[in-house]
């Protein structure tokens, strides 16, 4: 019964998919944008700035053999736990799909604001401390660890550097005690050689 | 005759400003005196400028090692340079903050100089190299900008190079084609390219280097001659050696600043404040990017830009450029109190477009 539903589903995936060749889901992107009131664009899951459909790199009509091999297997790949290596999405667009399956990443396609509850807090794929789904709320590059919301970095590598701060105040500290003794031992040698 | 005089005039006017019986280490700073006053914060402020440069000189020399100038490798040698070498993302970091500080010191200290009438004989020229190193400072943030060859960088540029151009249609005779001239030489192709890249870097790592380092000799010069000015109407009561006292004070102040240079560079990514497809690598075939725009220290006259005709802005900088190369005499008469008001009045324009430019610019023309 089970497998029967999963094959109905699957054909509905497939023939959605041939009805809109490009398979993206702009309803993501939009959401982030608003949602963050900042300038997204497909890159954010996919391989290519302008989304699947093309010629270009990342894009189906640029894939070889293999490629659309990887990409079908991908699109199957219904249930999540699934490796998938698809080849139009970048690492955080795979992650997604890994983790949720595509089934999943089709029904959220009609309510995104619910993709971060369901990727949940686990996944940092750049590691720069935010998890990947408050970077999709954030508008920010989830493969970039120099970008991220700017004041949530801040605290981040607050504590990161902790450690290099610390050496840094008294390296700079200790330059300036000497400096001072520098400067007021040149300024009495300088009064003792004036001319009485 | 006539020409003697006046080459007699130029003579006492250059003996007046570069008095050869005071270049000397005692006059220069055994003898010099800062005054205290409610203003004194003001004599710190071109320290810190020039402190700003230095760590850009540092930090630029380190990020040479691995840099490449061309538009196929410009984009991954700074990849490179962020992801793989040891210490280069906190280096990078702080050459893009400090490029902005020195940018930002660089205009207080004209304002605050200006507010303090600093520029009154005999500091004419003094103020003059001053005026001239904010434009080269500007210069450097230009050319900068265009060196990782992203969407941003490129594109701003593009946009910053058409404007230079368009300005020719508004200019008489063949003076008209001095901007296509200078586009020809900058740009060095139809549109931005190889070309570009390679010219904007000599002239960031060479050109602009050298420039600088003259004015700023002479400024320098021009400063420890003629001391710090008097910056209040009534003579200061008190008064502090320059060394070491001032010198040392200054030291400090530039070790805090750097604390606070480090620790902003090592937490803050300066991109993380663009929209990501701005940094992506620079795609000639593909869609440019929503969002492009120059760096805020432009945006007192980007967003005039966008909201007035184009002549009216060429009109009030070029207008603005002539103010300020010519200020010890405009403003030669003017008490210090107007000059205050001036200053603040400027000072509340640049803070209030630079803050709020966009909200203005969606409310003059909704949806842009």
């Amino acid at each position: 019964m089970r497998a029967g539903a999963a094959i109905v589903f699957a054909s509905l995936v497939v023939a959605w998919s041939q009805a809109a060749p490009a398979f993206s889901f702009p309803p993501f992107q939009q959401f982030s944008e608003k949602h963050s009131g900042r300038t997204t664009n497909c890159s954010m899951c996919h391989m290519n700035d302008d989304g699947p459909t093309g010629n270009g790199h990342g894009q189906i009509g640029g894939l070889t053999k293999d490629q659309l091999e990887q990409l079908n297997k991908a699109r199957a790949a219904l249930q999540p736990g699934s490796e998938v290596d698809n080849p139009i999405l970048n690492k955080f667009g795979n992650e997604i799909v890994r983790k949720l399956g595509m089934q999943k990443v089709l029904e959220l396609s009609a309510d995104p604001a619910k993709l971060p509850e369901a990727l949940g807090n686990t996944t940092d794929l750049d590691d720069d401390g935010i998890p990947d789904a408050q970077e999709y709320l954030d508008g920010t590059d989830p493969l970039n660890k120099s970008h991220g919301d700017p004041a949530k970095l801040f605290f981040i590598n607050l504590s990161r550097c902790k450690l290099q701060i610390a050496l840094a105040v008294v390296a700079v500290f200790l330059l300036d005690y000497g400096l001072a003794h520098l400067l007021k031992g040149l300024s009495i040698a300088a009064k003792t050689a004036e001319p009485k | 005759m006539k020409n003697g005089t006046a080459f007699g005039a130029l003579a006492h006017f250059l003996q007046e400003r570069f008095p050869v019986d005071k270049m000397n280490f005692h006059s220069m700073v055994e003898k010099k005196e800062v005054p205290v006053h409610s203003m004194s914060w003001g004599y710190y402020t071109g320290g810190l400028t020039l402190f700003f440069f230095i760590i850009q000189v540092v930090t630029g020399l380190l990020l040479l090692f691995y840099y490449q100038p061309t538009v196929s490798d410009a984009y991954a040698s700074v990849e490179y340079i962020t992801k793989y070498v040891t210490g280069g993302a906190l280096i990078r970091n702080i050459h893009s903050w400090s490029s902005s500080c020195m940018i930002l010191f660089a205009m207080i200290h004209m304002i605050t100089a200006f507010a303090m009438k600093a520029f009154e004989k005999p500091r004419e020229i003094t103020w003059i190299a001053g005026v001239l190193l904010l434009f080269i400072t500007f210069t450097f943030g230009f050319t900068g900008y265009l060196l990782p060859w992203n969407q941003i960088a490129v594109n701003a540029s593009k946009v910053g190079l058409q404007s230079v151009e368009a300005a020719g249609q508004y200019l008489p005779g063949q003076l008209s084609q001095l901007p296509r001239m200078a586009i020809e030489t900058f740009q060095g192709e139809a549109s931005v390219g190889q070309s570009t890249l390679g010219r904007f870097y000599a002239m960031h790592v060479v050109l602009l280097p050298m420039a600088i380092a003259a004015l700023l000799g002479l400024h320098l010069l021009s400063v420890q001659l003629h001391g710090m000015s008097q910056g209040v109407d009534e003579p200061p009561r008190k008064v502090e050696k320059f060394f070491p006292v001032f010198f040392f004070k200054d030291v400090s102040l530039w070790s805090a600043v750097f604390l606070i240079l480090f620790v902003i560079a090592s937490t803050v990514p300066f991109d993380s404040f663009l929209p990501f497809p701005l940094l992506e690598p620079y795609n000639a075939m593909g869609s440019t990017p929503p969002g492009i725009k120059p760096e805020w220290y432009f945006y007192f006259v980007y967003y005039p830009l966008e909201m007035l005709p184009f002549w009216v802005i060429l009109l009030a900088s070029n207008i603005a450029v002539v103010v300020l190369l010519l200020t010890p005499w405009i403003f030669r008469g003017t008490s210090r109190r107007t000059l205050r008001y001036i200053s603040l009045a400027a000072s509340a324009y640049l803070v209030v477009i630079t803050l709020f430019g966009q909200d203005i610019l969606h409310m003059v023309k909704p949806g842009f």
